[in-house]
């Protein structure tokens, strides 16, 4: 079990202090850490780390380290996935978002302007909410203002790796379906796939029962109110990538010159947006020397170049192009850089995986239903 | 223009925060909080209260608010009790009195109608810990674990885990309500049972057994987090009652088994090198076994044929089928807790053919998070070590992005090391090939290594292999030299280990390689890597046809160069040329002698001595040029030459014994557990139940139920009530095997007599905090594991060229074994302990007997509280006993000889110091029958260890007594950490400096008491601690810290290391001790006790005083 969740600032100052049992946890635990790594991790300290008198989990999220203590064995896991959750004496308790929002008000608009006139201020629920009782934990029992809408989208994040001989090496595509439900009542939803075979590894939330998917692939379930991640999955061995990028660097004398061409590869229907390619400057580069026939080119602070190209131009092959300076004695460059590739694309999902339909009972009424489906590029590198 | 925008984004960040309580987290303090408190007004209390809190989690102590905020415990308000909950429980501890006032608000509210007030009350209760309410508490819990919300159960189930800290003697109540919440409806409650089923009972699985059913069916409804912790409790019930399943991996012979499809027999062949087949793949496996299981001491030898004949099969048993059946669909969860959890279940008990299944679900956790992939991959890394064909067709996965940490890279690494087969090394080659080519140096160093470890197990790649890395070679190398970069050098030392280590398989077929390589020698400047290639060049002169051809001139261009080099490098021309002498030809044989004539002449006038030594030690092994002159001797100076001729032979030319790349060089430890992740037994992991272990005990539960319960009926509630009976056989039966070896004081228990587990938990919670450290501190944990792993042979090897050690780089055959020795004893590790995590025992003597005294009984104890009188003053506990049926009156205690010579002492007070005096002591108007009164004695020993003579008065009679002093009492405790101990310890070397030798084996009979037990510790852990408390109780001394060695075997105590600190009272001299263990813990311990002191006679006394007391 945890004793101790502490929130540090990206400056090393504890902002929060949280102790959850009697054995409590002396805060220069968290100078420690600090120094730690500073002095040996150089930044990246793992993510158990052992100090003399604790081990400590880390999570870093949003400039926010979430450092949680133990002096006994747990499992490592539950500690980092727990760490932004509540707890009870070092225990998970209550973790369900919906009994949450429900137990502590969020603040809103009306609220605060409400406090503000009144001078009244309650942030937290006098009544215990229905549903810790309740087996569909997830979803609270009584939904008011029920708009009767069920949209569900698909989100995919594409990965893929070219290696240095543009051979694509991985492709994988990894998607979530999010649905964001607005029903009344306790709705029973089924969910099915027109081609569910091409899936790999899938992820469920809670709510899914493991039965219909099991035997025909279906998924049944009672949705928690408001949106959230009702599957998440994996589809392997892609063959194509909608758009490619070809960086060439060849050095000589001290001189490095850069090439990067970028353009559709697998024209995917929709228009693609947002693309833009980043990749770390080598080390030991005395000058850069970078432009491109389309989009903007910058060179971040912490020696990453990121190209800015947006839409890809009907008329021309955007290509990024210059020349890198090498230091004094180098004749050639050593190392070579990654290119990390991001793309939108509105309307598709790469993997091919369809939704046939989504079935709604249980409701007064027939609610609409909307689907989705949005592309974007994950882990996608172009090795150089 | 800017000032408007800069003001409007202001005033979004002013509209923002409004009406939030932001403010108050910005200066809590800007408002006068008492009077706030004090208010009327729940919105004003409500800031206050805020603002308190706000000052807690900014680290401000605001306990001297407590009083008035106590008040407030009884408001109407919810919100108020609420905040003022979180601030009692924050400081109840420190301010118990206090916190006693709102007990009775507590009490009332435990019966209000709103079930959150109840539940809030209850935990707030069960969270102040005091010992006084947890009476008061458990009454309340029993109440509330019947609640009609469930809610309120599930907090009275957390409540049970808060209150067996408090309350450890009332365990078998406490069990009862964990049988209570288990049988509750709610899928919640029944996982909040699980986490307090850990933690108050985690032995008594017996407990599990009726439920067992439900609580599988239960399973996929529960809550994530409960899941992780009830999945390991359906675990180990069924490994206790049932034992392992027959065709799990565990015991799979043949590993080929595993991998499905597409696997020929000869794909096995290369991942067994050791080619001894389906033999050798079931070592990692019983490897794995032993891991997991819990170690009885020698119940391996024993119950060998036992572990080997397990009785279950999935297909017969139900209990095993059931458990498989409802954790398989959490592989599916969106937790990669709970992923790994099932996982691992499967792991352990599936059927080898159905154990595929896990591999998806938990290569898709590593798409979840970078942490948990970190997390997951140290899991994976153990499982494919030990089925690398379950793997073997996903290497995919493990490619390395370019946003994974270097720890989670190390770890892909190793893991695509272990799964490369014939038919995937292709591909990760290439992708090899990509990744010396990333920024990360280190990293690339790694994957160098890895390409080696690759080379070594699939062979038919090696010549690929080592045309790769001689490009390396030559490409870095030629880097290197126009420019210094950082971490290049890694990368070229690293690529020619890597092909060293291939060569080494089969010099004869790479010779070209070595040729190319040692061609190569004057581009390279690097002197680790130019000490390689001689090495490489030495040790494989007289292999094959080529090399010879071309030792003359390489011979003359390193005696030409040697001048010029560097220590390490001259010391392997050295080497290397003796080699050649002993391997050339005839022919050659002249020419070369006078090379190594010159160069040893060269040798004999360098400025290091380690060189000289070398050369003279050469030279007179191998004499060349010189021998000439003797060789018309006699026969007994050939006599002397063949044996040189031998021990050069010996020396120089010895066989490289082939390192077996051993797995003993990691530890295992259950999937998903801390442990696996810092790579030792973290405190409180426990190992897998021993198989079939509850067995016995359940059948004669059964017997016992049988019999008492035989005029019952069975309804459920008999059923319930015997099973608790059955419980508390089983757990007195273990208590009672740990207690029997007790003394009948029965003082304290001890955190190794597991049995006991109540007071083994508690301890566990203060004491061993493990540190590791290593050499390479700096590199992390896992850097240091994965490098460990990933390149022991070779950087093994490299720390035997390297050393600076004359005779390891000497004797440069120096087989790798004591090598990874030496390596794996680095790693230490420190555990830290206050002095108050041992329980201390003073030894009791006897001052007066009461048989000899008419009744009047005095024992004493040496205190190691210090005098508040002086500082010279020893603290002597008196304990007083009338014995007798009458009123003993006026006892008073005199010291003899300073009634003699009070007078004198008081005329001169100098002189008489060499005389023990005695602190006035209060005389005892009245004793009753029967009762006991403690006094305190202070005497100033002045160092005497002769006994003191006293003088008990009472009744108006006379009682001679002897007081023996202890010198470990001479001493006071002096707090210092471990550099200022080493530090000290430098300076106290020498006349300084006394040892002794004594044996320990009072961890002997501790064994003797935990063998029966269930839980698990580290046994050098035990025998350190039992160590340390025995020196603890025994001197008035500092623990500074307890070092343990990491080994593989878990048996070898060796390296244990104690440190004390104390100071001499008189004197304020430090006095330290350190002990050192040596040998095993299942026979007696050698210690070496070391005591450094200014003062040497005293020193030598406590010297032979802590030896008495550790024997």
């Amino acid at each position: 079990m945890l004793q101790c969740v502490f929130l540090l600032s990206d400056s090393g100052e504890v902002m929060v202090e949280k102790q959850m049992t009697a054995h409590r946890v002396d805060r220069a635990i968290c100078g420690w850490f600090w120094e730690y790594v500073l002095a040996h991790a150089a930044g990246d300290p793992s993510k158990v780390v052992v100090s003399p008198t604790h081990y400590l989990f880390q999570v870093y999220r949003h400039g926010v380290t979430f450092l949680a203590c133990t002096q006994v064995e747990m499992p490592p896991l539950m500690a980092i996935e727990i760490l932004d959750e509540m707890m009870d004496n070092g225990f998970p308790l209550t973790t369900e978002p919906n009994i949450l929002k429900e137990m502590i008000a969020q603040p809103n608009i009306v609220s605060k302007m409400l406090n503000v006139v009144t001078g009244k201020s309650s942030a937290i629920g006098n009544k215990l909410p229905d549903a810790t009782a309740s087996f569909v934990h997830w979803r609270t029992t009584v939904v008011k203002d029920a708009s009767n809408e069920a949209y569900v989208s698909i989100v995919e994040e594409l990965d893929a790796c070219v290696n240095r001989e543009g051979v694509l090496v991985k492709c994988e595509a990894c998607g979530d379906i999010v649905v964001n439900s607005s029903l009344p009542g306790v709705p029973e939803l089924t969910l099915s796939f027109a081609n569910p075979t091409i899936i790999n590894d899938v992820r469920f939330h809670p709510c899914v029962r493991f039965r219909p998917w099991e035997s025909s692939q279906i998924l049944s379930f009672v949705p928690p109110d408001g949106q959230f991640k009702l599957m998440s999955y994996r589809v392997k061995k892609l063959k194509t990538t909608p758009i490619y990028v070809k960086p060439q660097l060849s050095s000589d004398l001290g001189n490095c010159r850069v090439n990067v061409m970028v353009g559709i590869r697998n024209d995917p229907g929709k228009p693609i947006d947002s693309i833009t390619v980043q990749f770390q400057l080598p080390p030991l580069i005395a000058s850069a020397d970078l432009t491109a026939n389309h989009g903007t080119v910058d060179i971040l602070a912490d020696q990453t170049c990121l190209w800015t190209i947006g839409h890809i131009p009907k008329d021309k092959a955007p290509s990024l192009s210059g020349n890198l300076r090498l230091e004094e004695g180098l004749a050639h460059l050593h190392v070579f850089p990654t290119f990390q590739v991001k793309f939108r694309i509105m309307g598709v999902a790469l993997s091919g995986l369809q939704i046939d339909r989504l079935e709604v009972k249980n409701t007064p009424s027939a609610p609409y239903k909307g689907f989705r489906a949005q592309t974007q590029a994950g882990r996608y590198e172009v090795r150089s | 223009m800017f000032g408007l925008q800069a003001s409007s984004a202001a005033a979004s960040w002013v509209v923002g925060r409004m009406g939030t309580d932001a403010h108050l987290y910005d200066d809590p303090e800007d408002a006068s909080i008492p009077a706030l408190l004090d208010s009327r007004f729940d919105a004003d209390r409500i800031d206050a209260l805020k603002r308190l809190l706000a000052l807690i989690a900014q680290g401000v102590d605001v306990a001297h608010l407590f009083p008035q905020v106590v008040k407030n415990v009884a408001a109407q308000s919810l919100e108020v009790k609420k905040l003022v909950y979180l601030y009692l429980l924050h400081y109840a501890e420190k301010r118990q009195n206090e916190a006693l006032l709102s007990i009775n608000i507590f009490q009332k509210d435990l019966s209000d109608i709103n079930p959150l007030v109840r539940a809030w009350a209850l935990r707030t209760m069960a969270g102040i810990r005091l010992h006084v309410v947890a009476p008061l508490v458990l009454v309340a819990v029993k109440k509330c674990a019947r609640d009609p919300s469930a809610y309120v159960r599930k907090c009275a189930a957390y409540a049970l885990c808060k209150l067996f800290d408090l309350l450890p003697e009332e365990s078998t109540t406490l069990e009862e309500i964990v049988d209570v919440l288990f049988s509750d409806n709610s899928p919640g409650v029944v996982g909040a049972a699980a986490v307090a089923f850990k933690s108050v009972c985690p032995n008594c699985l017996a407990l599990i057994s009726k439920h067992f059913r439900r609580l599988c069916e239960t399973l996929p409804d529960i809550e994530e987090w409960y899941q992780i912790t009830l999945i390991e409790i359906l675990l180990r019930y069924v490994i206790a009652r049932h034992g392992l399943v027959k065709d799990s991996v565990m015991f799979a012979s043949n590993l080929s088994l595993v991998a499905q499809g597409g696997v020929t027999v000869d794909t096995m062949s290369y991942t067994q090198p050791t080619s001894v087949g389906g033999i050798s793949g079931t070592r990692p496996n019983i490897m794995l076994l032993r891991h997991y299981i819990e170690e009885h001491p020698g119940c391996f030898d024993r119950e060998d044929d036992k572990f080997s004949s397990p009785s279950v099969t999935t297909s017969t048993n139900d209990d095993v089928a059931i458990l498989l059946k409802c954790t398989s669909p959490l592989l599916w969860s969106q937790n990669s807790g709970v992923v790994l959890a099932a996982a691992s279940v499967h792991w352990i008990m599936a059927p080898v053919e159905e154990v595929k299944r896990i591999v998806g679900p938990i290569l898709f956790t590593l798409r979840s998070s970078p942490d948990a992939a970190y997390v997951v991959l140290g899991d994976i890394l153990v499982f494919a070590k030990t089925a690398p064909l379950l793997f073997a067709p996903y290497d995919e996965d493990f490619f390395i992005c370019s946003s994974d940490p270097y720890q989670t890279r190390a770890l892909k690494l190793e893991i695509l090391t272990t799964i490369a087969s014939e038919s995937s090394i292709p591909a990760i080659f290439e992708e090899f090939e990509d990744y010396i080519k990333d920024p990360n140096r280190r990293f690339v160093a790694d994957t160098v290594a890895a390409i080696a470890l690759c080379a070594q197990k699939l062979p038919s790649i090696s010549s690929t292999c080592l045309e790769g890395l001689l490009s390396l070679v030559f490409y870095e190398s030629s880097i290197t030299n126009s420019v210094h970069l950082d971490g290049e050098d890694i990368v070229l030392v690293q690529a020619i280990l890597s092909i060293k280590a291939i060569v080494k398989i089969d010099a004869a077929s790479h010779e070209k390689v070595i040729i190319r390589l040692v061609r190569r020698l004057d581009k390279i400047k690097q002197p680790a890597a130019r000490s390689l290639i001689i090495w490489i060049f030495g040790e494989y002169s007289s292999v094959g046809n080529l090399i010879p051809k071309i030792i003359p001139p390489v011979l003359k261009y390193l005696a030409w160069s040697f001048a010029a080099e560097v220590l390490e490098t001259k010391l392997q021309i050295l080497n290397a040329s003796a080699k050649v002498i002993i391997h050339s030809a005839e022919e050659h044989l002249e020419e070369f002698k006078r090379i190594m004539a010159y160069i040893t002449d060269l040798a004999a006038c360098d400025l290091n001595y380690d060189v000289r030594d070398r050369a003279r030690f050469i030279s007179n092994l191998l004499p060349c040029g010189k021998t000439s002159l003797n060789e018309n001797d006699s026969t007994c100076q050939s006599h002397s030459q063949d044996i040189r001729k031998e021990l050069a032979d010996h020396i120089f030319g010895g066989k490289i014994p082939t390192t077996s790349h051993s797995d003993s060089n990691y530890r295992i430890y259950l999937p998903g557990s801390l442990s696996q992740v810092v790579l030792h037994a973290a405190p409180g992991y426990a190992p897998l139940p021993k198989p079939q272990s509850m067995e016995l005990i359940y059948h004669t539960i059964k017997l016992t139920r049988d019999t008492a319960n035989s005029s019952e009926s069975n309804n459920s509630n008999a059923e319930s009530e015997s099973s608790y009976e059955s419980g508390s056989v089983y757990d007195s039966e273990s208590e009672g095997g740990g207690l029997s070896d007790k003394d009948a004081t029965g003082s304290s228990q001890y955190p190794n007599d597991d049995g006991h587990n109540l007071h083994h938990r508690q301890d566990n919670q203060e004491a061993p905090l493990v540190h590791m450290y290593d050499d390479n501190v700096d590199q992390g944990q896992t850097g240091r594991n994965v490098e460990d792993n990933l390149s022991s042979l070779i950087s093994t090897d490299l720390t035997e060229l390297m050393s600076k050690s004359a005779l390891e780089s000497w004797l440069d055959e120096a087989p790798a074994l004591p090598a990874v020795q030496e390596s794996m004893q680095k790693s230490i590790a420190r555990v830290s302990f206050t002095n108050r995590s041992f329980e201390r025992k003073p030894k009791l003597h006897t001052l007066l007997d009461p048989s000899n005294t008419s009744g009047l009984s005095v024992i004493y104890a040496f205190s190691a509280e210090i005098s508040p009188i002086s500082r010279l003053l020893v603290c002597i506990d008196l304990f007083v006993e009338n014995n007798t049926t009458d009123q003993l009156t006026d006892i008073i205690i005199k010291s003899e000889e300073a009634s003699i010579s009070k007078d004198e002492m008081d005329q001169t007070s100098e002189g008489s110091a060499s005389i023990p005096t005695l602190a006035p002591v209060e005389e005892i108007r009245s004793l009753a029958p029967q009762q006991t009164v403690k006094m305190i004695l202070q005497v100033h020993f002045h160092h005497h260890l002769l006994p003191l003579k006293l003088s008990v008065l009472c009744n108006g009679k006379r009682h001679p007594a002897k007081l023996h002093p202890d010198i470990a009492y001479f001493v006071r405790p002096l707090p210092m950490d471990l550099n200022a101990f080493l530090c000290k310890e430098n300076q106290l070397r020498g006349v300084f400096e006394y040892a002794r030798r004594c044996t320990f084996k009072d961890h002997l009979q501790k064994h003797g008491c935990t063998e029966e037990s269930t839980d698990h510790t580290d046994k050098n852990l035990l025998v350190a601690q039992s160590l340390a408390s025995k020196v603890l109780s025994n001197a008035n001394v500092h623990l500074v810290s307890m070092d343990m060695p990491v080994t593989f075997s878990i048996d070898d105590a060796s390296g244990l290391c104690w440190r004390f600190s104390s100071e001499i009272l008189s004197t304020s001299n430090p006095c330290l001790i350190t002990i050192l263990a040596e040998g095993h813990t299942s026979g007696p311990l050698d210690l070496t006790v070391k005591v450094n002191s200014e003062d040497t006679v005293f020193g030598l006394n406590l010297l032979n005083r802590v030896v008495t007391i550790i024997e």
